[in-house]
């Protein structure tokens, strides 16, 4: 076909169409990029939130579910249900050592009363752990810690001069121990025997089985005693990297399983009065990442009789007003929710509706002589929520804004079918004597209609696959080219400043020759490669540029998946609105007169 | 000359439109082409010999209460435009002044331009064949794939010629074909159509030039709008 031939021509021999491919392109890779990062956040926040939450969450504001043991059993016997795990939350101030200060630092934190075992089969737990084994600096300050506290155990069985040099060894290593590795472990057990070294391994368990210190943080407890599992940005002594890893300041001197916090939270009566603070001190166990910036900066974990305690939610004795010498009955303990994680492959709104179901018979299989029922279903203070629901106030605004950012990047669209259209318009009117020409040799104006469809269908084509593939590739190595605008290569602005000279030198030898292009050609390339040269040394004189910041986007990393789904709708857009674009100019070609057209020129 | 003329203006009337104001420029010409002639239009400029050459080969459409163009006794104007399309390019071969070849196109691809655009159902290879027979004939063969710009105007008016025979036309109409050469070149334009001449083509000539003119067979006049035989 003539317009296959002509449409390759006028591909080849000019410049403009290319420039419209390259510019098709940059829009679709663009719109890619925004759009899938945006995308990839949304699926973080759910799948992190759904394996952080479960499935469906029963909840009962602050009074708590009363028998929710017995809940839980029944819940657990559903095959549609893999585990329930009762919470009790509220909020608290949790006080801990202040990095390089004596001053402690506070911290108002979300905290979760769980019962760890259920909680791991509900909730990826056990892996959001932080430390599995201690590093070998942590072990040695674990070791000085050991020994410091118990200084007198140590002693026992050293002479005066045994013990002053190995009070000397212990304070070389961990005064050098704050700055650079020492060999502390190597030094101390050489100095003593080999029983002391036993004894004083004996001191605290992990020193010699490592692997409890994630044991530990997954029982939350040492040495039979309640403690912390905190998220990992809670505490100041965790220095958050740029690459999204975290690392303990003071060459792991803040390792917070070293230390014992304070928590504090205000219980509340059964009216909503505040009643005093109650206060636990308890050792912190281990540390937990979620990925959610959000939960990692303010949530923690405690057993859940602890939890139960410290917000008077624990069993209680109910006693006559009139007489308090009389006991009528026990006041169950309670939960503020249960969190359910369903069987793989099952929908959360199924889930829900089983949950129901089995909430009606375990409140309907409570004894007639229950002294506290559990609420009915009707009451509002009662709620039964898939996972996504329960959320609706964070990820909702994040749907929205998502579609607010495709629906202004539909504007790119229009700024194509602009840019097809200018072009066009202008080629078309370049070639109307070439038009009459075909016309007057027997073409139809449908046939010169599809050069310019066909021509617009290839810019389209051509430049969507481009951009496609442009916006992959950035797409997919987006955290790379962030970290690199947070630390530009020295060598990029060094080339830069290479192009620049050299584009300095050929526009002085070609000006000579009086030409206008080279001049401004040569002056245009002068101050684009200066400009990026110095723009990366200003970089790297401010530290970096860093746009994702965790703080704000809740996540350490960018999402760097495609979504399929989107950038095939764009790309369909992109060739469709070239098409659109190149409709006025294509009308506008095969209404041309072809005497008019032919006596042009 | 005894048979029907194989193209037939009659009455033909043309008023151009500038503004408001009106141009009239035929008035009402009518001409016989006799197959197998070779008919030249002489007039002054102006005098719209382009425009009577354009009516007739079914590029413009006269006026409505003008008369008609018939060929081979049919109405042209009273067809459909896709009808009128292919009489464009399947009955009738058009040489233009100015060349008219397209820039993009080398001197090979712009000779088979019509057969493409009539979506030719004899194969491609025959067209192509065709095609290179004509360039030959003309003296082009050794310059197939080069573009129009590469050319002389005198190259460029032959592979002009050889693109309106591709389809094999019955009637070819050249609109002054010499008139942007000089002289010599100009006669061996004219020496390439007297031989498709001598082949048994219908050649329909306009010029302004009385020595060009007697080069036809029959030479009308056209002023004032109106054909005067002689
Ligand atoms: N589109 C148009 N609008 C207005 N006037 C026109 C138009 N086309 C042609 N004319 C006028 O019609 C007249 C005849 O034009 P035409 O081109 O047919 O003359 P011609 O005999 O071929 O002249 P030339 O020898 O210079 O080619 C001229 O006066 C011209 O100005
Ligand atoms: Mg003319």
């Amino acid at each position: 076909m003539y317009q296959t031939l002509l449409t390759t021509r006028y591909l080849t021999s000019r410049v403009i169409p290319l420039i419209a491919v390259g510019a098709v392109a940059l829009c679709v890779a663009l719109v890619i990029v925004v759009v899938s990062v945006m995308t990839g956040f949304l699926d973080m926040v759910q799948s992190a939130g759904r394996t952080l939450m479960g499935d469906v969450i029963i909840s009962y504001g602050i009074s708590g579910l009363p028998h929710y043991g017995a809940l839980q059993e029944q819940l657990e016997a559903d095959p549609n249900i893999l585990g329930a795990t009762p919470i009790v939350d509220g909020w608290g101030l949790l006080r801990m050592p202040y990095p390089d200060s004596k001053a402690k630092q506070s911290e108002t934190v979300q905290v979760w009363g769980i019962e760890t075992e259920s909680f791991s089969k509900v909730t990826d737990f056990s892996s959001s752990l932080q430390w599995k084994t201690p590093t070998d600096n942590q072990r040695d300050w674990l070791l000085l810690d050991a020994i410091k506290k118990n200084a007198d155990e140590v002693r026992i069985g050293m002479d005066d001069a045994q013990w002053n040099a190995f009070v000397e060894t212990v304070n070389t290593a961990s005064s050098t121990l704050n700055f650079a590795n020492a060999n502390l472990w190597e030094d101390i057990k050489t100095s003593v025997t080999e029983e002391q070294w036993e004894q004083i391994l004996a001191l605290d368990e992990r020193l010699s089985q490592p692997e409890l210190v994630h044991k530990q943080g997954l029982a939350l407890e040492r040495n039979g005693k309640p403690g912390i599992v905190t998220g990992l940005h809670v505490s100041d002594g965790n220095e958050r990297q740029r690459d999204g890893t975290y690392k303990v300041i003071r060459n792991d001197y803040w390792w917070l399983p070293r230390f014992d916090g304070t928590l504090t939270m205000l219980p509340v009566d059964s009216q909503g009065g505040i009643i005093e603070p109650e206060s636990i001190i308890m050792p912190f166990v281990n540390e937990f990442q979620s990925g959610v910036f959000m939960i990692d900066e303010s949530r923690i974990f405690v057993p859940i009789a602890t939890a139960q305690s410290l917000l008077h939610l624990d069993a209680a004795e109910i006693i006559d007003v009139d007489d308090p010498t009389v006991v009528l009955g026990v006041d169950p303990a309670r939960a503020t929710s249960i969190l359910i994680r369903g069987v793989e492959g099952i929908n959360a709104i199924e889930l829900r509706k089983i949950v129901h179901g089995i909430y009606d018979e375990f409140r309907a299989s409570m004894p007639d002589n229950t002294l506290v029922l559990p609420p009915s279903r009707g009451d509002p203070g009662l709620s039964i929520n898939t996972w996504e629901e329960q959320q609706r106030s964070f990820t909702g605004p994040v749907e929205k804004e998502r579609e607010l950012m495709r629906t202004l990047f539909s504007i790119v669209y229009l700024v194509v079918a602009a840019l097809i259209l200018s072009i066009f318009w202008s080629i078309v009117f370049e070639k109307t004597r070439d038009i009459g020409i075909m016309r007057s040799l027997g073409a139809s104006r449908a046939g010169i209609v599809w050069i310019f469809l066909q021509y617009s269908l290839v810019i389209g084509i051509l430049g969507s696959a481009l951009g496609l593939l442009l916006g992959w590739a950035i797409t997919k190595n987006i955290n790379g080219i962030h970290e690199a605008m947070g630390n530009p290569p020295l060598a990029l602005a060094i080339s830069a400043f290479v192009f620049a000279g050299a584009t300095c030198v050929y526009t002085f030898v070609r000006a000579r020759s009086g030409m206008m292009l080279p001049i401004v050609l040569g002056s245009i390339g002068l101050i684009t490669f200066a400009g990026i040269g110095g723009l990366v040394l200003f970089i790297r004189y401010i530290g970096g540029l860093v746009i994702w910041d965790a703080s704000v986007y809740y996540f350490a990393v960018i999402p760097n998946n495609v979504d399929w789904p989107s950038a095939i709708v764009t790309v369909c857009g992109a060739v469709l609105f070239c098409v659109l674009g190149a409709l006025i100019p294509s009308a506008k070609a095969a209404d041309t007169d072809p005497v008019k057209a032919l006596r042009h020129e | 000359m005894s048979d029907t003329p194989i193209l037939q203006g009659i009455d033909l009337k043309k008023t151009y439109q500038l503004g408001r104001l009106e141009v009239p420029v035929l008035h009402g010409a009518s001409i016989q082409i006799q197959a197998r002639a070779w008919t030249t239009i002489l007039g002054t400029s102006g005098s719209g010999k382009s425009t009577l050459l354009h009516l007739l080969g079914g590029l413009d459409r006269p006026d409505k209460d003008s008369g008609d163009v018939l060929f081979k006794g049919a109405s042209v104007w009273s067809r459909t435009n896709r009808q009128i399309n292919r009489y464009r390019n399947h009955d009738i071969g058009f040489v233009f002044q100015f060349y008219h070849l397209l820039p993009e196109l080398n001197i090979f691809e712009n000779t088979l331009l019509p057969t493409m655009i009539a979506g030719s159902k004899l194969p491609k290879a025959q067209n192509k064949a065709k095609a290179t027979k004509l360039l030959d004939q003309f003296g082009l063969g050794h310059r197939l794939s080069h573009r129009p710009r590469e050319l002389s105007g005198g190259e460029r008016q032959r592979a002009a010629i050889a693109r309106a025979l591709v389809n094999d036309p019955d009637v070819l109409l050249a609109d002054e074909p010499t008139g942007n050469l000089d002289e010599e070149t100009g006669n061996e334009i004219l020496d390439v159509l007297s031989e498709l001449y001598d082949g048994g083509l219908t050649v329909v000539m306009v010029t302004h030039n009385n020595e060009i003119a007697c080069r036809g067979d029959v030479v009308v006049n056209l002023r004032d709008g109106h054909i005067l035989e002689n």
